[in-house]
């Protein structure tokens, strides 16, 4: 996809000639006439300009990526920049490559999308997760011991999270590290995220368990929400929250955890820790589910979360979701019942 | 159940946010209000007996909650029992002064003589 048309006219013939008819090439002129052809017909790969009027290229490749994952995509432009190639990258480009100006530089740039055509991904799945939370992303990583970098952003909020052999050991947005920065970026409410490959952050700044740093995480949300209320007034933008103060920091929330099972919809248990009787804690998990969706039936409250106990000595959070249900006990030591939430 | 904590908990319990609440006696009898029109009374008492069975299958498994907090999407239900085993249901919207004002109303539920 190119507004220029002679050039695309000279690299259709070019590449049909090089790959001796073995290509079907399709061209377009701009995004929605690329985006009309994708419609209709499956394509193995996508190349694409920059500069572009109306939708540029890397809105066109934000596009792509959203609505054809596993489509591969290579981007060639006459003006590559950094910033530029970032972008592309960014946004699900395979290939960023300067326009040619010989006929040995088309000749190079036809064998890298030949090679990037023949190229399949390791193992693995790809694909778009909609509505997904942060969390479950993490947890997903968390249990399966995976080591991999978490990048998050929205309109306001860019940052990252390192996760190694299933342990969150850093978090980075802007100048704030650490659970501050876990906390900042756990608290977006919507916004975009990529698992990249893992590499050794900066520095270590997170010890503690995954699940009590989701808890707290969780917490420190909830309050931001309640701060954000009308009567507290305009809620300020997530990058100008002033680095999270928390009461009780993870690594020693996490010396509080007494109890956690996960497990997934159904009830197999995936993570048991200190659980006493895993199968009565399952079985349990299954009653307040279904007395969730009695209540859910007899007034609008839309869906379930998660069902708080506050005991004597310890706080319960029982949490049912269609895919997964989580129990978790921390000792409070005789705290006095109050309405904060985990 | 007696005037003042029908009183109470008719008045008492109204504040912005407040959907609807209840109170559960020992004697299993339930007196719930609606401060919303999408949350009917009858459904109310339905949510309350219910949240009873809750206490009941909880002390099953060894927990005895000071206080309960389901969170839903578009709500929350905060059930507070007493010793006696009078229970106090609130359900408000999240993140509103009604839900702001749970702890303040739990206390005076403490605080109303069970005698009354």
């Amino acid at each position: 996809m190119d507004d220029d048309v002679d050039f695309l006219a000279m690299i259709q013939d070019f590449f049909v000639t090089l790959g001796e008819n073995a290509w079907q090439i399709h061209c377009a002129s701009s995004a929605d006439q690329a985006l009309e052809i994708l419609k209709i017909r499956k394509m193995d790969l996508v190349v694409s300009d920059v500069n572009m009027p109306m939708l540029d290229g890397v809105q066109f490749l934000h596009i792509l990526n959203r609505r054809h994952p596993d489509l591969k995509k290579a981007v060639i432009t006459s003006n590559a920049t950094e910033e530029k190639r970032s972008a592309c990258l960014a946004e699900g480009a395979e290939l960023f490559i300067e326009k040619p100006r010989s006929p040995e530089g088309l000749k190079s740039i036809f064998i890298m999308l030949e090679e990037l055509i023949t190229w399949t991904p390791g193992e693995g799945f790809q694909g778009v997760l909609r509505r997904v939370g942060l969390q479950d992303v993490i947890q997903m990583e968390c249990l399966g011991r995976n080591s991999s970098i978490l990048e998050i952003h929205n309109q306001q909020l860019r940052g990252r999270v390192y996760i190694e052999d299933g342990r969150i050991i850093h978090a980075q947005t802007g100048n704030t590290v650490g659970e501050s920065a876990l906390y900042n970026l756990l608290a977006i409410p919507s916004g975009e995220f990529q698992l990249q490959p893992f590499e050794p952050p900066p520095k270590r700044t997170i010890e503690g368990q995954w699940e009590s740093l989701l808890m707290e995480a969780a917490r420190v949300r909830d309050e931001t929400m309640a701060a954000q209320t009308p009567a507290a007034g305009p809620a300020p933008k997530p990058e100008l929250l002033p680095a999270v103060k928390t009461s009780t920091p993870a690594s020693d929330l996490a010396a509080c955890i007494e109890e956690t099972l996960i497990c997934s919809g159904t009830g197999d248990p995936l993570y048991v820790w200190q659980c006493p009787d895993a199968q009565a804690r399952v079985a349990l998990l299954q009653n307040v589910a279904q007395q969730a969706a009695f209540f859910g039936q007899l007034v609008p409250l839309g869906s379930f979360d998660r069902l708080e106990m506050q005991l004597a000595d310890s706080r319960v959070v029982a949490q049912v979701k269609a895919d997964r249900m989580v129990f978790v006990r921390v000792s409070t030591d005789g705290e006095k019942p109050t309405t904060r939430t985990l | 159940m007696n005037d003042t904590r029908q009183e109470w908990l008719a008045t008492g319990a109204i504040a912005s946010g407040m959907l609807g609440c209840g109170m559960r006696l020992p004697d299993s009898t339930c007196q719930s209000y609606s401060f919303n029109e999408m949350w009917p009374r009858e459904h109310l008492d339905q949510v309350l007996q219910q949240l009873a069975e809750t206490m009941t299958l909880l002390a099953s498994h060894g927990l005895a909650p000071r206080r309960l907090i389901w969170t839903f999407e578009q709500g929350q239900i905060f059930l507070i029992p007493r010793p006696d085993g009078t229970l106090l249901a609130l359900a408000t919207q999240p993140n509103t002064a009604a839900a702001e004002n749970v702890d303040q109303l739990a206390e005076e539920f403490f605080s109303l003589n069970s005698s009354n």
